[in-house]
């Protein structure tokens, strides 16, 4: 999407004052929270009920330093835990949905649309409805307090989700290039390689990304799966902090706050283009 | 539609069946995981809905006990649909009109559209996270940011929101209100869609501002607010984690944010009572279908497809 500032309704000079002054208004007060949770982490403790400044009068990190060591276990490793299984969700899903939708766009095959069918039937599926019997199995398997739970589904080509986007994707790819491909006598296997993936860098890096970001965010499944404090992400971690400190210490609270926000803030920022039109094309949640 | 996908040209019997060795062999990863993870648990949950079983025991066959305790004797199940319907039947309406209202402030060709679009999404991104949560306790606390402004502009004192049942659910229902962003995107996405010429048009023949937004916005809009809508309420039925941080995973004070899937969590990871739970999780699957079907079923009366 580029930006088209077009004057969509021919709006009057004061009318557009008012809309530009709204919106100001709406983001700041959107933002303030987040402003505030960031400039809170750097004060000292005293100083941060005691004003609604955005600025710290006196900059200090201790909040971080006893932040980090703040639980038994050092917040480092936690955020090591959630990069593992995010990264480990990335790859599954990028395998196992890219194979499912070149398969469900560009391989004829018997039951095609009956299985289409299904996975279209999957995404509306709340998952409480599978949360009981999988964690049942998972128990049973002895994977529970392992990171196979969260991440093996996503080798599975659980985010249907994922699959539906990259078969939009993918049916924009011209078909000439796989005929033209098939004539010297690629099978399938090397038109997916060599065509198809190379061709939509684009629909997987959005799938990547947003991978990336929903596992680092997810609570529920560490939550249900890992029982460890050495095994814990670090959306657990962070819950386990406030349990441990209460309201005692907000400073280190904030500052582990901002911290897990860090790499999605990131994320954000480098590809906020992608996301948008992500959002924007598929009406993806979030 | 996807069979067509692919043309029949001269396609020889040995194509024919490599084509059907590779489909297979491509979907394999999404079939095994979806007998293993979705078909088969789905069955089990079904099964197990009708029996009673914990840790310690074999699922005993109940029929449907479980569904009749949900529907007459469990008061916990009424107030975590009280407070669940609270919060979708609120959030997501004030959701899609802040939504709407910004996309539409934004349309208006205001610089640095990208920049407040991104500004607006944010909260999306990483409202679900604990963090967020986190920081939610603090805003709406005794002593908290939001009391800390109303004190300094207007010297009122204000209650801890959070401790308050009667205001906990408000504040919950802020931070989905906060999280507009996502939705609004797709608002202006369909805002674009809008001919220029309609408005041209509407202008000559004399119609104001707000009759065209009323006979040409809103209405070429209804399949975008239809699409949210569905969306949101889907996910609002689903919403978990800052209702479990904020209230520390109780659902409290005295179950005023008791959201279902929190009840249904209690249910099943502390109480270990897996039969229950699957039948509250069931409930809510039949909930979630049957407002969708609604929604579907509403739509030929308000939302407006052209062609």
């Amino acid at each position: 999407m580029t930006e088209t500032t077009v004057d969509a309704t021919g709006s009057s000079p004061l009318l557009r004052a008012f809309a530009y002054a709204a919106v100001l208004a709406v983001s700041f007060v959107m933002l303030y929270p987040l402003l505030w949770m960031v400039s809170s982490s750097f004060k000292p403790e005293n100083e941060i009920f005691s004003t609604t400044s955005l600025i710290p009068e006196t900059f200090t990190t201790d909040a971080y330093r006893r932040g980090w060591n703040g639980l038994s276990v050092s917040f480092g490793w936690m955020f090591l835990n959630s990069t593992v299984i995010a990264l480990l969700a990335v790859v599954g899903n990028l395998v196992s949905c890219s194979m499912a939708a070149y398969a469900f766009t560009r391989l004829q095959f018997k039951g095609r649309s009956f299985w289409f069918a299904l996975m279209l039937g999957t995404m509306m599926l709340p998952q409480h409805a599978v949360l009981i019997p999988q964690y049942l199995m998972f128990l049973n398997f002895g994977w529970v307090n392992t990171i196979l739970p969260l991440v093996v589904p996503k080798f599975l080509a659980i985010d249907a989700f994922f699959i539906f986007l990259m078969i939009q994707f993918f049916r924009g790819i011209p078909r000439d290039l796989d005929e033209a491909a098939v004539m010297d006598g690629a099978g399938p296997l090397r038109i997916f390689f060599k065509i198809i993936l190379p061709l939509s860098t684009p629909v997987l890096a959005t799938a990547a990304v947003f991978s990336f970001i929903w596992t680092w965010d997810d609570f529920f499944a560490p939550l249900i799966y890992l029982n460890d404090i050495e095994k814990y992400t670090a959306q657990l971690g962070l819950r386990t902090f406030v349990d441990a400190t209460a309201q005692s210490d907000w400073g280190a609270l904030l500052a582990m706050s901002t911290l897990t926000i860090l790499p999605i803030f990131i994320l954000f920022v480098v590809f906020q283009r992608l996301l948008i039109e992500g959002i924007a094309t598929t009406g993806m949640k979030r | 539609m996807l069979v067509d996908d692919v043309p029949h040209r001269r396609v020889h019997r040995w194509t024919h069946l490599r084509q059907h060795l590779a489909g297979y062999g491509f979907l394999s990863p999404w079939l095994l995981g979806f007998f293993v993870l979705t078909l088969g648990p789905a069955a089990s949950s079904l099964y197990l809905s009708l029996t009673d079983y914990g840790l310690m025991s074999a699922p005993r066959w109940v029929g449907a006990d479980n569904y009749m305790q949900i529907a007459t004797s469990d008061p916990r199940f009424r107030a975590a649909m009280n407070v669940t319907f609270t919060y979708v039947l609120l959030s997501v309406p004030l959701k899609l009109v802040f939504a709407l209202a910004v996309a539409i402030l934004l349309n208006r060709g205001l610089r640095g559209l990208n920049w407040f679009r991104a500004i607006f999404y944010l909260p999306s991104l990483i409202g679900g996270s604990v963090a967020i949560a986190v920081l939610w306790r603090q805003v709406f606390a005794g002593d908290g940011i939001l009391n800390q402004v109303l004190m300094a502009l207007f010297s009122y004192e204000g209650p801890s929101w959070i401790a308050n049942p009667s205001t906990s659910i408000y504040t919950l229902i802020a931070l989905a209100v906060w999280q507009f962003g996502s939705s609004m995107i797709i608002f202006l996405a369909g805002l674009r869609q809008i001919p220029q010429d309609m408005y041209e048009a509407a202008s000559i023949d004399g119609a104001g501002r707000s009759r065209q937004f009323f006979k040409i916005t809103l209405p070429l809009l209804t399949p975008v607010i239809f699409f949210n809508a569905v969306i949101l309420t889907i996910d609002a039925f689903k919403a978990f984690t800052p209702a479990f941080v904020i209230s520390d995973g109780t659902g409290g004070p005295i179950d005023s944010t008791l959201f279902y899937t929190l009840y249904l969590y209690q249910e099943a990871f502390t109480n270990f009572r897996f039969g229950y739970a699957s039948a509250l999780a069931w409930v809510l699957v039949a909930i979630i279908a049957a407002f969708t079907a609604l929604s579907f079923l509403s739509a030929k009366y308000w939302v407006h497809y052209d062609d």
